[in-house]
């Protein structure tokens, strides 16, 4: 999509793939329900987790399917079924989040999601580097 | 004494010390390192720096890439292409 955008820096423009959320994220620690079967569900096994957020854009429903049918899918949800983690199956690990794990971190309790990307750098660097 | 390689994250951002969100994305890679016994070297890259064609230069050194948050970027671009050469060549990559 050429012309995607993102509601923060070009309001008003045709393709808002990034819209702005109906209420504010910031400061809020909310439940994401983990869909089964992707790298988020290995990563926490849990079917529901509690994560810190800091935004007021997410994923404009609108340009869902599409982004589905190029590949991407949703592996975590809100209560309404929003957009909360997207991955690309087929990629090694390519995993965006629309709250930040690196808020709940501590250092007796590294994040899940965290632990499981820095096993696929170790993994990526031990294969010296092998393109997908 | 950890004497294996460390693992290089290319952390894609124009970090900013008084940002609370970049201090624990810097912090959680050390919690994590410390958990697993493996030493993880960050380095932030401006987004700038990264509107090039030449950043794959700069970007493969690393063994992944995290996009911080912080939007928007000085270079949304630069973002962007830094987003793109993980996508497409298979780097292990994580946007938060």
């Amino acid at each position: 999509m050429k012309d995607a955008e993102h509601e923060e820096t070009a309001p008003g423009a045709p393709r808002l793939v990034i819209s702005k959320l109906s209420c504010s994220l910031v400061g809020k620690i909310e439940k994401v329900r983990i869909i089964p079967g992707l790298l988020a569900h290995q990563a926490y096994g849990d079917q529901e987790v509690s994560e810190q957020f800091a935004c007021n854009y997410g994923l404009n429903r609108e340009y869902l399917k599409k982004l589905e049918e190029r590949g991407l899918r949703i592996t975590g949800v809100d209560a309404d079924g929003d957009a909360r983690i997207i991955e690309l199956p087929g990629h090694r690990f390519f995993v965006g989040t629309l709250f930040l794990p690196q808020l709940l971190s501590r250092p007796d309790r590294p994040h899940p999601l965290i632990t499981a990307y820095v096993r696929a750098a170790l993994s990526f660097q031990a294969a010296g580097h092998p393109h997908k | 004494m950890n004497m294996k390689k460390p693992i290089k994250v290319g952390i894609i951002g124009d970090f900013n010390s008084n940002s609370p969100f970049h201090k624990s994305t810097n912090e959680s890679l050390v919690h994590t390192g410390i958990a697993m016994d493996v030493a993880v070297d960050s380095s932030w890259l401006p987004t700038e720096s990264l509107d090039v064609e030449a950043n794959e230069k700069t970007l493969k050194r690393f063994d992944a890439l995290w996009c911080s948050p912080g939007s928007p970027y000085k270079s949304m671009n630069g973002a962007l292409k830094a987003i793109r050469f993980a996508r497409e060549m298979g780097w292990p990559f994580i946007g938060t």
